[in-house]
């Protein structure tokens, strides 16, 4: 424990920690541009220079290595000189274009020209200018006022692990380029635009529309992938203008994936405003909320319970999923289903249902097991976490069933599914002493291995093989549910399932074809196509006018995620609540109220008319819900129904990351990225 | 073709004649009114360093027109509170009595409408009844700002007459008649402005006061009552008491040139000044006299209202009773009374 | 004595006369007011009055969207919006002043880095609604037309000071 000096202040720090860390943890600011808490140190800005005694010039401190008895000074004269010689250095070649920069307001540049610049230039040359690059449709170019931190080339090689940059030429040519002049496919490439700390990589999308003093920040949750990514949401009267990350530890350190980042442009497009009335011609007609109510409660009166069912989809939030469940229990309907995709798992336990390691926890695995899923696409963040663990080097071995994809670190491919996961849990696999080995293994099992007939007995076969491998442990829990669906835990929670004599997924849609069930309510429930329905009466609450509005006979407008204060449960069972950024759309409306004004509109008025008294109910339903940000571990128990597995391909649902629902499919910016990154390799990907 | 016209104008029925010479009066005096307001407001302009009127018209001379078009042009607002009978008379009533007392007035040798003996007596009655259309106003407008106008306006009316009386008195000492057509040739040796210099300055200030001008405005006082009796009349009924006032000032005017100023005749009955006729003379003396009452407008403050009670009844008065007894005194010591 | 004085002044009216002689020789001074649609004042080139967005002389309109005047705007009476152009460059799609918002307190021209929104020597643009007092990108660019000789002869002028 190195014991050192800061401005006279004494500290002692842990090994390794650099004189840079060192000054931060005693709040002394040390300006930097190259260094970044999650990079690589390459030392090669030189802004962070520190005086240390019995050091002959002034010292870079991020790449300092704290030692016993140091005596650094970070405010004197030669400091001050030191730095302003840089950041003079730095301006010969960067543009004075700060004005029509979009970083401007929000740059470290800006910031720190204000305390280490000179008032004016020195310099009377050519200012160096440099071609700009083509990045994809998400990450617009102005490389002339790159400063060469190279955190961008870091970013790419070490977090998202995909070998996109690189710098052409020394000194001052250096050039950062794109490998091969090509757009930087991947799923993370939207932080580039944070780590950038100049304007010379800029959102595109965003280029040119806002500055960072205008916008309304709101901190709520993402909802496009199960992850629960913490965002910022940057709104601009009734319009959202950008997504942010927002520091989370424990889900997604400062990451967010293009998905969450660039698809909120698709809250603008397609949007239900106001409720709709299909009519007698066929045709949908606007209505007022009465209308469309008078038409529900006309269509309902004297239809048996067991003839209705209900469909939850991949965005719906907790209370409406409470809401939707409790007003199809008033009218005595059984037939709830929340898991769209067909998957079919046993959802008594919790623990069946959950990512038990957590996603910091993969932190701690040495051997992992990807059952059927397809983690870069499913669960972009987590699929970072896997790569950070295997950049420190105690990840050995990963092991994949089911597709093959790139997952940016080495695998091993076992097969395609059933036939080798039999195997495992029959204990005659070769992969098997791998797991055994391992300290912390780790299985993770995809919704491509669950959405067939035999899901349950997948995930029988899986639990009884992390009870083999020893990952299930009084500190540890291996047995991992990677869900792809924001709404999906939330509403297992809650118990949005088939209750005792109702029918499930494939029950309801051969109910709809035979004309058993008449009544379907989708609760923004966009993944199955129309036809599927048949006769039935459908009522779709939803915000997007997409594939369930589309087979709609009633829509009612709902809020999408940034215009509802709404609690989401992400895939490791951490109750998060999302907050509104701006009001729903025309006459749309919080889910919630929508259901709660229909059950009094039915006559079965449900007992809540705050928010906060439905969130008390909620908590009485199920007390994880009292538990904000916290994960409760769920008990051990058994669970999942021991059968045949089926041979077979486990293939993952997703087909085409950039758009999985219905803000992403009307969004244009995830149009171009499909366009850009998948067109070639998936051609059917875009309809 | 002037005898063609005399016999035209003989063999006219009496009505029309009457008609024809009120008219003759009428129009003159309201474009000479327009014109005063006009003169008003370039010559205090002139004094306030300022342009006045320039837009309306060559040099703004068409303001006044444009003035009385928009007041013409505008809603006639009656109170809820207001009598309406009596809000409606005053300004009638008013513009009226200004009207009339010119019929007395004469505008050269033999030109007046009603050569009447006592000439005098009746433009002072009428000018006494000038008040009941302000008190009228006053009182009709309930409301505060016009009732206190209309009670000042009278107490300041009254007073005032009581000295003007007395400088009158002393004119028709000299002169012997209330004729006023006599009272302008008992001038042609010298004006009575001479002799009776102090006399002349109590009686233009007692016009003043009469008129309800500077600095006697007291009832109209803008800064305290917000126009004083007026405050309630719009449009055309305010026309009326504007156009009233300024009638009375032209009146008061003529009657100074006529009790003073020698009325029509020339200052010196010598060439050059005997070539304009006598009607010019009148009109320029008036002139004369209106540019005095705005000249005073132009210069002094006004007045506050016990001063201007003070100055009435305990400097006018007895000053003019002495010059009474002292005039009296000096044409019966010198045996100069007029023998008429 | 002094008594004496003073009642003859008041009998001799001296002060009156005095202050009747003194408005009268005013009559003959020149005015201290001017004609003034038809005659006008001098007016420095640093007069704050309407607003005006200007061009290059290639016709290429200044304002590149930077919404600076926007940030300092005390009034909050200017809206930005703004979207790349076809060509790439940052520009307007709308550039609003609510001119009754506005308090001309010239901070918009200051904060202007590329001499686009300026306050020109136009005062008299009154109007008959209230709707025409909210201006858009197209009459400021209009404004800045018109006016262009002398809003450049003027920022000439001040440029030594600035």
């Amino acid at each position: 424990m190195p014991k050192l000096t800061i401005d006279g202040i004494e500290i002692e720090v842990a090994p390794g920690t650099s004189v840079l860390q060192a000054c931060e943890q005693l709040g002394i600011e040390v300006p930097r541009f190259c260094y970044h808490e999650r990079l690589s140190v390459p030392a090669n800005c030189r802004m962070c220079l520190v005086e240390i005694e019995r050091s002959p010039k002034p010292v870079a401190s991020c790449a300092m290595p704290a030692g016993e008895g140091m005596v650094v000074k970070t405010n004197t004269e030669t400091v001050h000189k030191a730095r302003k010689g840089v950041m003079e250095f730095l301006l010969v070649n960067h543009p004075l274009d700060c004005p029509i920069c979009d970083q401007g307001g929000e740059c470290d540049l800006q910031d720190q020209a204000v305390s280490y610049g000179y008032d004016r230039g020195r310099f009377a040359e050519n200012k160096r200018a440099v071609k700009d690059k083509d990045m994809g449709p998400l990450i617009k170019t102005f490389m002339t006022r790159c400063i060469h931190c190279t955190r961008c080339i870091r970013f790419m090689d070490e977090i998202a692990g995909v070998s996109a940059l690189g710098g052409l030429n020394r000194g001052e040519h250096l050039e950062i380029t794109p490998a091969l002049e090509a757009g930087i496919a991947s799923e993370l490439s939207g932080n580039l635009v944070d780590v950038c700390p100049v304007g010379a990589l800029t959102s595109k999308p965003y280029s040119f529309t806002a500055r960072p003093w205008e916008l309304r920040k709101t901190e709520t949750i993402d909802v496009l992938d199960a992850v629960g990514s913490n965002i910022r949401v940057d709104t601009r009267g009734p319009e959202v203008m950008r997504v942010q990350p927002r520091l989370h530890e424990d889900i997604n350190e400062e990451w967010i994936s293009d998905k969450t980042r660039y698809s909120h442009d698709g809250l603008k497009r397609q949007r239900l405003d106001r409720p709709y009335v299909r009519g007698a011609d066929g045709k949908l007609k606007p209505a007022s909320w009465a209308e469309a109510f008078a038409v529900i409660a006309q269509r309902l009166s004297g239809v048996a319970g067991t003839r209705m069912a209900a469909l939850a989809g991949d965005l719906a939030d907790v209370e409406s999923t409470l809401a939707l469940k409790q007003l199809m229990q008033a009218l005595g309907s059984p037939n709830l289903e929340c898991r769209q995709d067909g998957a079919r798992f046993d959802v008594s336990a919790r623990a069946g249902y959950v990512f038990n390691s957590t996603i910091a926890g993969i932190e701690q695995a040495d051997a992992v097991l990807i059952i059927g899923a397809n983690p870069r696409w499913d669960a972009p963040l987590v699929n970072a976490r896997i790569r950070k663990r295997y950049l420190t080097g105690g990840l050995k071995h990963v092991g994949v069933l089911g597709q093959n994809f790139d997952l940016t670190y080495p695998t091993t491919y076992l097969g395609e599914g059933g036939a080798e996961l039999a195997a495992l849990a029959a204990g005659t696999h070769p992969f098997l002493e791998v797991l055994k080995a391992a300290k912390n293994p780790l299985i993770i099992l995809g919704m491509g291995a669950l959405r067939r007939p035999d899901g349950a007995a997948v995930q029988a076969a899986v639990r009884t093989l992390a009870e083999a491998v020893g990952a299930i442990r009084e500190d540890w829990n291996g047995f991992n549910l990677l869900h792809t669906a924001a709404g999906r835990v939330g509403a297992l929670d809650v118990g949005f399932v088939p209750q005792a004599g109702g029918r499930d997924l494939a029950g309801i849609l051969a109910g709809c074809q035979s004309g058993e069930i008449e009544v379907v309510y989708l609760l923004g429930a966009d993944e199955i196509p129309g036809d599927k329905f048949g006769k039935a009466f459908v009522i779709y609450q939803g915000h997007h006018g997409d594939r369930g509005a589309h087979r709609a006979d009633v829509i009612l407008p709902g809020a999408a995620y940034t215009e509802k204060n709404a609690t989401y449960v992400n895939t490791e069972g951490r109750v998060q609540q999302a907050r509104m950024a701006v009001f729903p759309l025309g006459e749309a409306r919080e889910d919630w109220k929508i259901l709660r004004a229909l059950s009094a509109e039915l006559g079965k008025t449900l007992p809540y008319d705050t928010l906060s008294q439905l969130r008390q109910h909620l908590v009485s339903v199920n007390p994880v819900f009292g538990q904000i940000d916290t994960i409760v571990p769920a008990p051990w128990v058994a669970f999942g129904t021991a059968g045949e597995i089926g041979g077979g391909h486990f293939i993952s649902p997703i087909e085409n990351f950039y758009m999985t629902d219905p803000i992403s499919r009307a969004s244009v910016t995830m149009a171009k990225c499909t366009e850009a990154f998948l067109k070639p390799a998936v051609p059917a990907a875009a309809e | 073709m002037g005898e063609y016209l005399t016999s035209l104008w003989g063999d006219l029925p009496v009505v029309v004649r009457i008609v024809a010479a009120i008219l003759a009066i009428v129009v003159p005096l309201l474009v000479g009114m327009a014109m005063l307001t006009y003169m008003e407001r370039k010559v205090l302009g002139a004094m306030q360093l300022r342009q006045g009127p320039a837009l309306v018209g060559p040099f703004g001379l068409l303001q006044p027109f444009a003035d009385g078009l928009k007041l013409l042009a505008k809603e006639t607002i009656i109170p809820s509170g207001a009598n309406r009978m009596v809000f409606l008379a005053a300004p009638m009533l008013t513009f009226l009595l200004a009207l009339v007392a010119w019929a007395v007035i004469p505008f050269g040798e033999g030109l007046v409408l009603a050569n009447i003996n006592v000439g005098v007596l009746y433009l002072f009655a009428i000018s006494s009844l000038g008040v009941y259309g302000i008190i009228m106003a006053g009182w009709a407008s309930n409301s505060k700002y016009s009732f206190l106008g209309g009670l000042r306006s009278a107490a300041q009316m009254v007073s005032y007459e009581v000295s003007i009386g007395l400088v009158i008195i002393t004119v028709l000492l000299c002169v012997g008649s209330l004729n006023l057509s006599k009272i302008v040739e008992a001038q042609r040796t010298v004006w009575f402005c001479i002799p009776l210099f102090p006399m002349f300055v109590v009686f233009f200030v007692s016009a003043l006061a009469e008129t309800n001008r500077a600095p006697f405005d007291l009832p109209e006082g803008e800064s305290e009552l917000s126009g004083g009796f007026f405050v309630e009349y719009s449009s055309m009924s305010f026309a009326m008491f504007f156009l009233g006032e300024y009638i009375n000032m032209i009146l008061m005017s003529a009657l100074t040139s006529v009790l003073f100023l020698g009325g029509w005749l020339p200052p010196l009955d010598i060439a050059p000044f005997n070539w304009l006729p006598g009607p010019i003379w009148f009109i320029l003396k008036i002139v004369l006299v209106l540019f005095f009452f705005i000249w005073v407008r132009a210069t002094l403050p006004r007045y506050r209202y016990d001063q201007l009670m003070r100055l009435g009844w305990k400097v006018f008065l007895p000053f003019s009773l002495i010059w009474v007894v002292l005039t009296a005194g000096v044409l019966v010591y010198f045996d100069l009374l007029p023998t008429t | 004595m002094a008594l004496l004085d003073r009642t003859a002044r008041g009998l001799f009216l001296t002060e009156l006369v005095k202050g009747m002689a003194l408005t009268f020789s005013y009559m003959f001074r020149p005015r201290a007011t001017i004609n003034y649609p038809y005659e006008r004042g001098p007016i420095s080139p640093r007069f704050r009055g309407e607003h005006a967005l200007r061009r290059y002389p290639n016709g290429e309109e200044r304002c590149i969207a930077c919404k600076l005047c926007e940030a300092v705007c005390p009034a909050l009476a200017i809206t930005i919006e703004a979207e790349p152009r076809e060509d790439g460059s940052r520009r307007t799609t709308r550039y609003d002043i609510d001119m009754t918002k506005c308090i001309y307190c010239g901070l918009c021209q200051e904060a202007c880095p590329v001499d686009a929104i300026v306050e020109g020597p136009n005062l008299e643009f009154a109007t008959e609604t209230r709707e025409e007092l909210f201006y858009n990108k197209e009459k400021l660019l209009s404004n800045g037309d018109r006016w262009e000789a002398q809003l450049a002869s003027n920022i000439a002028a001040d440029a030594p000071y600035r």
